[in-house]
């Protein structure tokens, strides 16, 4: 089966070299073509197709056709492209799934073009190595963020309490919580969303522990107490109401739009830094980015700077030199970086960083302190998650409402969790 | 020499043979040219979009397939999983019985009652016709699984309206113990398709049997049951099948309203859904086929079990 894919590749790369050569001896058509998809809002279209412009007017004859999505309808969108060979050439990749479509030879390797065509030095060496699955580059970071508490500074003023500090401990946010609900300044308004089955708020706090979502070799990397003390302390915070109850939570379909501080019905929510601009974007308050409480006062802060996410070249691709061209330019052009500002995230390459920080707007600006602000709170970059992790962030989630809408105690709640991501992670 | 002369034979057998079959062909052409020139969309259709991708599906479900690499021949190991280890299917063969159980019933008692209001000779009967049919119209999109988010969320328009007798409800569509009934609610407001076909059941029935009834001093609750009802069961019956067929493969209402998680806690996990985040989300083509096969075995035998009962309780008038 794989001889014979090999062999139609072969055929195609064929087909495409006769079609170049007869396209070369004709003057009216010599447009090499590029398609790309991404996720994301209409801000971050309009974004990316002003660059696409950039591009194109600088490169005549290459003629590129963006498409976008949101994210839940993203990646069936991409599965099934790349399953009808039908890839487009450039792809927009999540430090989640890119094990998955690295190990199942759907991206081209890009090492080759290291130097020459991508021009990727002045990148932070990690954040390179956050987009290297076994070995070899399949994509190239288009930013750094952190996973960040993003909080409504009206709501917290009008219920007369401080915004949380880099110090701020969880037992002092549930305290927090509690107050701005008891204060009662809106209707239905609870202090805190119920981060319980927050992946990425679980692993903060598992981080501070001293331990992780899943280990190097894909495995489970917490136990049954952890996860069990997890949903007792968000218990803890439902009795007292300094979070909103069960089903308001439920309500959040973990996108912008449906966060509880979305919907108008909690004063936090747990997101990533770069995500700032869309929230504000649809909330009239203004709002500000925390760094999630500690366990304890002495305690290490769980954060880390992460690739927001990554451009990738198909496999299928007919020039992977022109897309590592292209991502080149998107990651380096500083015309390019001042239209994209941080919305992806904070720029890989320091030159770009650099020319772009006097340029930024006041929501730009605060992405950026945040992300290179964290300091002692940020940690290593664990390594990319397994196979199975969406599953298993799904797991978490519908484990967290057993626990909330009381199926189940905090106890049986952990020992749930960890069999069913054990289980999940072994089927890969 | 023997050789020769078969052969000879043979092409003279093949000369003597053609100008028949061609005259055969011919014929079926000009008789019924017309007509497969007509069916040619739908064949296309039926071999290409129905019939080819169910062959297909059906050698998926014996292998491992994730969607990028070709696929892998596994044998009955999904059908083995499907049957011994997996929870989530389970989980979600409950949500969508219950799912047909309370729909299917309410949906068609319903459509019933309407088509008979409709019935006894209301003025502008075409137009409520209409009016009542378009819910079946817009019912699968998902602009009104997006309405119908916003009317049962917490502070949507039914906890305003039940606001207004001092109840406080929750939120419908995100407490596990309340989802499942704004599903079954969307469904029955889509009753225009059976509600139509019962209107033209009620005009079968002729109109001297219930004045013969009347004359006798049969009630009209009477007439309903020993009359309308016995002879409208082949619609009836019909509805009922094709209406649990439809129920089984619902999809669009679960996934928008729970964004494709099937949540809260499983509680709108649709076997469809399920099917859905095994092939997309997880990357089990393979399965997801296995999956799929499995329903149309449940369809299939549900649609059997009506049959065989049918007998029974569907009365033809002959």
């Amino acid at each position: 089966m794989t001889m014979r894919m090999t062999r139609r590749n072969v055929l195609a790369g064929g087909a495409a070299l006769l079609s170049y050569s007869m396209l070369a001896s004709s003057a009216l058509s010599q447009e090499a073509r590029l398609r790309m998809l991404w996720w994301g809002s209409q801000a971050r279209a309009d974004r990316t197709n002003k660059v696409n412009q950039l591009f194109q007017s600088e490169n005549p004859g290459v003629a590129i056709n963006g498409e976008f999505l949101g994210w839940s309808d993203y990646w069936p969108r991409l599965a099934t492209q790349v399953a009808g060979r039908n890839a487009p050439d450039i792809i927009q990749m999540d430090y989640r799934y890119i094990v998955e479509y690295a190990r199942r030879g759907a991206l081209a390797p890009l090492n080759d073009y290291l130097g020459s065509v991508l021009k990727v030095e002045d990148f932070d060496q990690v954040q390179i190595e956050g987009g290297s699955v076994d070995g070899k580059l399949y994509g190239i970071s288009l930013g750094a963020n952190s996973a960040t508490m993003l909080v409504n500074t009206v709501a917290f003023e009008e219920a007369g309490v401080e915004l949380p500090t880099p110090s701020t401990t969880w037992d002092e946010m549930a305290r927090i919580g509690a107050e701005i609900t008891k204060a009662g300044k809106r209707k239905g308004y609870f202090g805190l969303s119920d981060g319980s089955g927050v992946e990425p708020l679980l692993e903060n706090w598992l981080r501070q522990r001293g331990k992780a979502l899943f280990t190097a070799e894909g495995k489970i990397a917490y136990d049954a107490n952890d996860a069990a003390e997890w949903f007792s302390m968000w218990a803890a915070m439902r009795e007292a109401k300094a979070c909103v109850p069960p089903d308001i939570q439920a309500l959040d379909q973990f996108n912008v739009e449906t966060s509880p501080l979305s919907l108008g019905k909690a004063a936090t929510s747990y997101a990533h830094s770069n995500q700032l601009v869309a929230y504000q974007g649809i909330n009239k308050d203004k709002l500000a980015l925390r760094s999630h409480p500690l366990i304890g006062k002495d305690a290490k802060g769980g954060h880390y700077r992460k690739p927001s996410m990554f451009f990738s070249v198909s496999a299928q691709t007919k020039d992977p030199e022109l897309g590592a061209k292209y991502v080149n330019f998107f990651v380096t052009n500083p015309n390019a970086a001042e239209v994209l500002g941080v919305e992806r995230g904070v720029p890989e390459s320091k030159a770009v960083r650099e020319a772009l920080a006097p340029t930024l707007d006041e929501l730009g600006r605060a992405a950026l302190d945040y992300v290179s602000g964290l300091g002692p709170l940020a940690g290593l970059l664990p390594p990319p998650p397994p196979s199975g992790a969406g599953e298993a962030e799904l797991a978490l989630r519908t484990v967290a409402e057993q626990v909330g809408f009381g199926q189940l105690d905090v106890k049986q709640g952990g020992e749930t969790l960890v069999n069913e991501v054990t289980q999940i992670l072994s089927r890969g | 020499m023997a050789a020769v002369q078969d052969s000879a034979v043979a092409i003279g057998a093949g000369a003597r043979r053609r100008p028949a079959a061609q005259g055969r062909l011919a014929a079926l052409w000009t008789n019924h040219g017309a007509g497969y020139m007509f069916l040619l969309p739908w064949l296309v259709g039926f071999f290409g979009l129905t019939l080819g991708p169910a062959v297909a599906s059906l050698y998926l479900s014996f292998t491992s397939f994730d969607l990028i690499r070709s696929p892998e021949w596994v044998g009955a190991a999904n059908y083995v999983r499907i049957a011994t280890a997996d929870p989530k299917f389970a989980a979600s063969l409950k949500v969508t019985f219950l799912y047909v159980v309370l729909s299917v019933p309410f949906k068609l008692a319903f459509a019933l009652f309407v088509a008979i209001l409709l019935d006894r000779g209301v003025k502008g009967l075409t137009v409520y016709r209409a009016i009542f049919y378009l819910p079946s119209l817009l019912g699968g999109s998902v602009a009104i699984a997006v309405l119908w988010r916003q009317l049962f969320a917490g502070d949507g328009l039914i906890n305003s309206l039940l606001a207004q007798f001092g109840i406080e409800g929750p939120s419908w569509i995100s407490h596990p113990d309340y989802s499942i009934w704004t599903l079954v609610v969307l469904s029955v407001w889509q009753f225009g398709s059976p509600m139509i076909i019962f209107l033209a059941g009620l005009r079968q029935i002729p109109t001297d049997m219930y004045e013969a009834a009347s004359l006798d001093g049969a009630s009209k609750f009477r007439q309903f049951y020993k009359i309308t009802l016995p002879l409208l069961t082949p619609v009836i019956f019909f509805n009922a099948v094709v209406q649990t067929i439809e129920a089984f493969k619902a999809f669009t209402p679960a996934f928008i309203i729970s964004g494709g998680t099937g949540g809260p806690i499983n509680s709108t996990l649709f076997y469809t859904l399920y099917l859905y985040q095994e092939a997309f989300g997880n990357f089990r083509m393979g399965y997801a086929s296995a999956l799929a096969w499995i329903l149309v075995l449940i369809i299939g035998l549900f649609t059997a079990f009506s049959f065989l009962t049918s007998r029974y309780w569907v009365h033809y008038d002959d």
